[in-house]
């Protein structure tokens, strides 16, 4: 990437991008219906209505029914259930018996409806003529919509069809109650009025609509299949006119959805607008069978199911809707969003005006993985559009400052003198000098270009060239600095071409946090070295990292760290695994670096490990909680990611990224680094071994930057000003300042503080002392007694408001 | 946002050997100004905010702010 198109890139999309926004919202299919639900067509929610009979909640059950069904007590009972064709249960073994399920939440669930009120008729008067099912559900719909009905009929009782299943499906008695509540509402009846074509024309004329529901007619009619009217007339006819399969269920669609195009003719508004999704259609999701597991159909042993046996039918059924996503990550399940619905609440957070932002502990609870990209099959993904988000919140100064300050401060540290280093190759010492120039004497013509210019390396950055730079990053560093400077010495040894190393940080949290500013400034940084250098390729050994080149920073040749092992071959002292079983967690920065995934297992395998992949692995590897700085912003957050990968593994974890190896072993996961396989000496120790602490953190960075520059090349630290304070901190405490994000330091400044000016408080009846400095935006209290042997703490805590000075 | 049991609180300012008194003091996060009762030493003015306050109601106010 040249300089312009390097700054063009960091300076992409610094205000929120909402066209992004709506395009993820249409694409997401996380409220499309299930395949039954969409084929049915009066769209029952097949998966609601089998969610509650699996509870055996059989009233609840038959509520949802009758929330699209009318009479379920009787259509319930007789609906020829043509969703069942549809139930993906069927790719697999057999689909669910809806239809006897129906039929058990009527016998178990069923309870007389509330009283409907019917609306005062002023929206015009309908004759229909047929008082069968769809005549019936066409009146009853058109009362609802405050129509004037009035039923021809002509045998002496409403119901058709209905009375066809007397006896069988349901009593008589039934029938009757259910036909009352017609009239109780107010339609007027005719009975034995039979209507023949020439009538029809009369009433035609007195009516603003007429709906036909005879089942036979003596003449053909063209009936619309959208409309359901007749001719273009104010005439509309549905029911087994229409249907001529007798089908039960389709006839009462027709009577809805011709009641429908009723008042939309009656009132003069488009027959059609709006309407492609009546009747059966096939919905666009295709569930994903991958984890259903297949379970015969429960048979009845009765007329109708047992309670027992609907339960056990019902827990067959999928409850099919797209949650591709979710399933794969805790933080949409801890939030309860799909992509729609995640990318709604961050359009309305972004527009608050005045009052609260309620959807920024969401946005800042995301690992930005990438796993939901991977696991969409219509190309949503949150990770952009997180980043976008968050970036704009920084914008307009709306971030939350404690989500991510720690993580930015810590970033800073890393990037400064106490850290941050840039070397070329150390002097080669002599012996190994010696055993070069018998090589170059057996291998002149392969090694002589490479080892002469490793002898002319220099020790100050940018004078000579490099061909190598080692990168190991920010928390490798302070999780393993004996690894790391193991490391380096390895490569030293085996790769000829010279290796200089730099330490630093990435800029991973600035473009976590939103932090634009701060990434560039850090990519920046890394280029401007590498170009000082001759452009060395960098060995990484931080997914992060390599995430970070991928996207800021293009141009640089990198390679992983575990590719070098590969290449170079593992040193001689690493420890065999004698045939352990490991789970592979790969590191999300790198799902998509086949090289990096491969590597890993090589070294595990060469090393006498057996791997045993998790479900998640490779492109579609979960986050352990650290990534998008959620251990920061929420902790919690944090811990369901761990556990989540927990409950997914039964062997010790093997991982390649320091922060993984962190959250794991924390939650008491037996974890290996990748590094303890090579470098490891007491393996069951290492699996368990607590990892340093935040404090301990800066410590290591700063100790590893002195001792290579002391071992490697000689240069002894400048002298560290003497404190004389001696802090006593109980094991407690050292917990509290790591969940309060409190570092030693910062305890040592207050409490250095306050000896030396004497502010602070005492309560005698203790001799406790208690004092507080602020140090940038943060104000810290330490509690602590003056011991004989030193200060002991017994209490830290902090805030950011700030008291006005008097 | 006030200092719980401040009545009893034991502690003095050890700068100025004083009692802590219930004063009115000016607080500010985010641009956001307020005016509260704390308790402080009448001479160098020193606040003192106990633990309970800083991880409490503080804390709840801070993160209201940060939201707004």
């Amino acid at each position: 990437m040249g300089k312009a198109g390097f700054f063009r890139f960091c300076l992409l999309e610094v205000n929120m991008d909402y066209q992004k926004l709506l395009e993820l919202q249409e694409r997401c299919i996380s409220d499309e219906p299930a395949a039954t639900t969409a084929w049915c067509p009066i769209h029952i929610d097949v998966a609601a209505f089998n969610m509650e009979m699996e509870k055996g909640d059989f009233k609840k059950a038959y509520k949802v029914l009758e929330k699209r069904m009318p009479f379920p007590r009787l259509i319930g009972m007789i609906c020829d259930h043509p969703c069942e064709q549809k139930c993906v249960r069927e790719k697999i073994d057999r689909a669910i018996s809806v239809g006897e399920l129906e039929r058990a939440a009527v016998s178990y669930g069923c309870a007389p409806s509330k009283k409907a009120l019917s609306p005062p008729k002023t929206s015009g008067k309908v004759a229909v003529i047929g008082g069968g099912i769809s005549g019936l559900i066409a009146a009853l719909e058109l009362d609802k919509k405050g129509f004037a009905v009035t039923i021809y009929e002509q045998s002496e009782r409403l119901g058709g069809r209905l009375w066809n299943y007397e006896g069988k499906c349901y009593e008589k008695k039934v029938i009757e109650e259910e036909m009352q509540t017609v009239q109780k509402l107010g339609i007027s009846v005719n009975y034995h009025y039979r209507i023949e074509n020439e009538e029809l024309h009369k009433i035609i004329e007195e009516y603003d609509a007429v709906y036909l529901g005879t089942g036979k007619w003596e003449k053909e009619l063209q009936i619309d299949p959208q409309t359901f009217q007749v001719g273009g007339l104010s005439l509309f006819a549905g029911g087994g006119l229409y249907h001529k399969d007798n089908s039960i269920i389709y006839s009462v669609s027709s009577g809805k959805r011709a009641a429908f195009s009723i008042e939309r003719f009656v009132k003069k508004i488009s027959m059609t607008a709006e309407r492609g999704r009546e009747g059966s259609f096939v919905t666009p999701f295709d569930y994903n069978l991958q984890d259903a597991v297949p379970a015969e159909r429960v048979e009845k042993s009765g007329d109708v199911y047992s309670e027992a046996e609907a339960i056990e039918e019902a827990k067959r059924c999928l409850k099919c809707r797209c949650n591709q996503c979710s399933k794969g990550c805790s933080h949409l399940r801890r939030f309860n969003m799909s992509q729609k619905g995640y990318a709604k609440q961050i359009y309305i957070n972004e527009n608050v005006i005045m009052g609260t932002r309620y959807a920024n502990k969401m946005i800042n609870s995301c690992a930005m993985c990438g796993l939901c990209g991977e696991q969409c099959s219509h190309g949503n993904g949150m990770e952009d559009i997180i980043r976008a988000t968050r970036e704009s919140m920084v914008e307009k100064g709306k971030m939350p400052v404690s989500a991510h300050d720690f993580a930015l401060k810590d970033m800073e540290f890393s990037n400064s003198d106490r850290f941050f280093l840039v070397k070329s190759p150390p002097p080669i010492p002599k012996e190994k000098l010696e055993q070069r120039e018998r090589e170059l004497f057996t291998y002149p013509r392969i090694t002589f270009s490479n080892y002469a210019q490793s002898l002319y390396k220099g020790d100050k950055p940018g004078t000579e060239k490099v061909d190598y730079l080692f990168y190991p990053g920010c928390q490798l560093s302070a999780s393993y600095p004996e690894y790391v400077d193991k490391t380096y010495r390895y490569l030293l040894d085996n790769i000829k071409e010279g290796v200089g190393i730099m330490l630093g940080c990435c800029g991973a949290p600035a473009d976590w946090a939103g932090r634009q500013d701060l990434m560039k400034e850090s990519a920046e940084r890394i280029k401007n070295t590498w170009l000082e250098m001759g452009k060395p390729t960098f060995i990484l050994a931080c997914s992060s990292c390599s995430r970070v080149f991928e996207r800021y920073l293009k141009d640089i040749n990198y390679v992983a760290l575990w590719e070098i092992f590969v290449r170079y071959g593992l040193p001689k002292e690493a420890k065999k695994g004698g045939g352990s079983v490991l789970n592979v967690h790969d590191a999300c920065g790198s799902r998509h670096n086949k090289i990096i995934h491969e590597s890993v297992r090589k070294i595990a395998l060469e090393l006498d490990y057996k791997i045993d992949e998790l479900k998640y692995t490779r492109e579609k590897t979960k986050c352990c909680g650290y990534g998008g700085l959620v251990f920061y912003a929420n902790r919690e957050q944090a811990r369901d990611f761990v556990k989540d990968r927990m409950d997914e593994s039964s062997k010790d974890l093997l991982v390649y990224c320091a922060m993984c190896k962190d959250l794991f072993v924390e939650e008491g996961k037996r974890t290996y680094h990748i590094l303890d396989l090579i470098f490891g000496e007491d393996m069951e120790k290492l699996a368990a071994k607590k990892m340093p602490n935040l404090s301990e953190r800066h410590v290591n960075r700063a100790h590893l930057k002195q001792k290579l520059l002391k071992d490697l090349w000689g240069e002894e630290p400048e002298a560290k000003k003497e404190n004389t304070l001696k802090l006593i901190i109980p094991p407690e405490v050292w917990k509290i300042m790591d969940e309060r994000f409190i570092l030693f330091e910062d305890i040592e400044k207050v409490v250095a503080h306050a000896q030396n000016t004497g502010e602070r408080f005492f309560n005698p009846e203790n001799s406790n002392y208690l004092a507080s400095l602020r140090i940038e935006n943060v104000t810290y209290w330490v509690r602590y007694e003056e011991k004989e042997d030193g200060i002991l703490v017994s209490s830290v805590y902090s805030h950011r408001m700030e008291v006005a000075k008097e | 946002m006030k200092e719980e049991h401040s009545q009893n609180l034991p502690w003095v300012c050890d700068k100025c050997k004083k009692e802590l008194v219930l004063s009115k003091v000016k607080v500010s996060y985010l641009g956001g100004n307020f005016e509260v009762e704390l308790m402080k030493c009448p001479q160098c003015n020193t606040v003192f905010i106990g633990e309970e306050l800083a991880l409490g109601k503080m804390l709840e106010v801070e993160r209201g702010l940060e939201d707004k």
